[in-house]
């Protein structure tokens, strides 16, 4: 089912995509426009989808997906990579990392909350200490300055 | 020939003098010894360990950055080994099959036997790789430096389409990704005439999406959440490890296919799709089938070990020569590198080594280098590799995740970079389940801005139009060549699958 959905969505992507690099021009006086690769690569996306999706049933891929437990740990990486992505621009990140780092190994890892304020405080300490002092490279920073 | 000869050992003399520096011998020796932990510790991959660590390259000489991730490809062909003799898990994918025999004899008790033969067939293979890569890829170069556009295109067409015929799963599948793949790196604005392709009135989008955040999603957070799925219960090895030289008759049983392993392995690393992965089990294979005694692997045979392991080191000299001689890539590892080169300016292709032989060189020299650094790093230093397994997946997860999110950001200090980088690994682990390959995806990615240029330039240029490629005879047998590939792998799927694509 996940497949044959898959399947449809590649088929909408290619169709809407090559739509739109028609809009942009294929070939013009001047030679080829910037419509042409992007509608090419459209096209065999369509194609694709099209082929996959009249493929015997027997063919489709099986997924193993997670369930239970195993899912919570695969959407607990994704929520805390999440968080860090929206906290970034405001806690900074040194602040918004060590709560991702604090949710990882809690939510996921199950780890005791002495472990993981230690493993914590001292990943982000090294990755701020090599990326934002010894290279020199500038990372945000919340409203306390680090 | 001759002349060439005598060319690239001038080169090499003028890559010594580049590598001979303390800077850059501290960076080969640091990128062998991060190679071989990302080979030795299991879930973290050479092409992860590269795309993260590839920001820290922005803050060195390209002559220093590349050799660092030059070193740190070859570097996890090491220490792969250990991790699959030890424990039978493989360190990293082309070092899956060693698992077979070399922990067969980990179990006799020759894990020591097991490793050196493992660490000096990947040195010898290394090494001799090393040394043909020095006058072919000069040769390579010499004979593409006539290629106009249409013959580039024709040559990318034919390095995708032959990365599509290597991969194992469905072509169709195949095929897919490799568009998506253009069409992903068509977002943004067109270098040609400045239009915006794709950005839907997006800032964020208009520079285009960052290569970085691609690759560090794809390969490395899809990654980890196939890992963090289980439960990894970390295997501590607590035997000391005994007997690093092989005995004599295990030189005897392993010089020839240490030889055959160096020579497959590297011709398997020139032909895209090929590479590291492919070269050990092809290895395997043929030392099973030419084996006067098959029987015998999977019970122990150092055929096993010494094959695979210096095919894969030797696949890694013979995928670097594509990307440096002709700017194309034949697998991830070497799309980042060309990405790598990219983003510090240098454009690789048949003019690389004639506009930046202090580069070329200074990368070619560094290879005889890291070999002896790492000849050194893994023999005498294997139980410390062995002891780094006690850090429990559940410890290095959350440090390569962080390392990830730096990484993505560094690129271009946005934020919006993370998001692409989130986007990317759940939808690489979703499609990783669905049994389709990524590994097309990141080579189109790659390659697309030249491709498109190319065919742009060519149809510009021909009074013909498509007719063009027909009409010069390189490009008409090149092209022609994809189309067979094309037509045997479609052939191929149909006997599987019993008459349905």
């Amino acid at each position: 089912m996940i497949e044959r959905t898959l399947n449809l969505f590649w088929i909408l992507l290619g169709a809407a995509a090559a739509a739109y690099a028609w809009t942009l021009g294929i070939v013009g006086p001047s030679g080829p426009e910037s419509g042409l690769f992007p509608f090419i690569s459209a096209l065999i996306i369509l194609g694709a989808g099209v082929v996959l999706l009249l493929q015997r049933s027997g063919d489709a891929a099986v997924p193993d997906f997670p369930r239970g437990a195993a899912l919570g740990r695969v959407l607990g990486v994704v929520a805390g990579l999440a968080f860090m992505a929206v906290s970034i621009p405001y806690l900074g990140f040194a602040v918004s990392g060590f709560i991702t780092m604090i949710i990882l190994l809690r939510a996921v890892e199950k780890s005791g909350w002495l472990f993981s304020i230690a493993l914590a405080v001292a990943s982000v300490a090294v990755v701020v200490g090599l990326f934002g002092h010894v290279l020199g490279m500038t990372l945000p920073r919340g409203p306390w300055g680090f | 020939m001759g002349l060439l000869s005598v060319e690239a050992l001038g080169g090499l003399l003028t890559g010594f003098g580049v590598i001979l520096t303390p800077e850059n011998l501290y960076l080969c020796f640091l990128g062998s010894l991060i190679g071989t932990l990302v080979g030795v510790l299991p879930g973290v991959g050479p092409l992860a360990a590269l795309a993260l660590l590839l920001p820290i390259t922005f803050t060195l000489s390209p002559v220093g950055g590349m050799v660092m991730l030059a070193s740190i490809f070859y570097g996890a062909m090491y220490g792969g080994s250990t991790t699959s003799i030890l424990l039978n898990i493989p360190g990293e994918a082309a070092s899956v099959v060693t698992c077979i025999d070399g922990h067969q004899m980990a179990k006799q008790g020759r894990a020591g036997a097991a490793l050196g033969i493992a660490a000096i067939g990947s040195f010898v293979a290394g090494t001799l790789g090393v040394i043909v890569m020095t006058f072919f890829a000069p040769a390579i170069a010499a004979v593409a430096i006539r290629f106009g556009p249409p013959e580039n295109f024709a040559l990318m067409v034919l390095g995708v389409v032959c990365t599509l015929f290597m991969i194992t799963g469905s072509p169709v599948k195949g095929v897919l990704m490799m568009a998506l793949g253009f069409l992903t790196a068509a977002i943004g604005i067109d270098v040609v005439n400045g239009r915006e392709r794709f950005t839907f009135g997006s800032v964020n989008l208009s520079a285009g999406i960052e290569l970085l955040a691609v690759v560090i999603g794809l390969f490395g957070l899809t990654e980890v959440l196939s890992n963090v799925e289980k439960v990894v219960k970390s295997t501590v090895v607590t035997d000391r490890i005994r007997g690093l030289w092989p005995s004599l008759a295990d030189w005897r049983a392993s010089w020839r296919p240490m030889l055959r392993g160096s020579g497959l392995g590297f011709v398997l690393g020139l032909v895209p799709g090929g590479g590291p992965v492919t070269a050990s089990f092809m290895s395997y294979a043929l030392e099973k089938r030419i084996s006067a005694h098959p029987e015998r692997f999977g019970k122990g045979a150092v055929e096993g070990v010494a094959g695979p392991e210096s095919a894969n080191n030797a696949a890694v000299a013979g995928s670097i020569i594509p990307v440096l001689s002709l700017g194309i890539p034949g697998n991830p590892v070497t799309a980042l590198l060309l990405g790598a080169l990219v983003i510090q300016g240098i454009q690789p292709g048949p003019l690389f080594i004639t506009q930046r032989p202090d580069l070329f060189w200074g990368i070619v020299a560094s290879m005889y280098v890291g070999n002896v650094f790492l000849l050194l790093l893994n023999l005498p230093l294997v139980g410390l590799w062995a002891q780094l397994l006690r850090v429990p997946y559940r410890v290095l997860f959350p440090v390569v995740l962080l390392l990830s999110m730096v990484g993505t950001y560094s690129a271009n200090k946005n934020v919006f970079d993370l998001w692409v980088m989130l986007g990317f690994g759940i939808a690489g682990y979703v499609l990783h389940k669905l049994e389709y390959d990524l590994a097309p995806f990141v080579i189109a990615f790659v390659l697309a801005p030249l491709l498109e240029q190319s065919l742009r330039q060519s149809l510009a240029m021909s009074p013909d139009g498509a007719m063009i490629f027909v009409q010069r005879p390189g490009t008409a047998l090149m092209l022609v060549a994809s189309a067979v590939l094309v037509a045997l792998m479609f052939r191929r799927k149909q006997k599987k699958s019993g008459g349905d694509l």
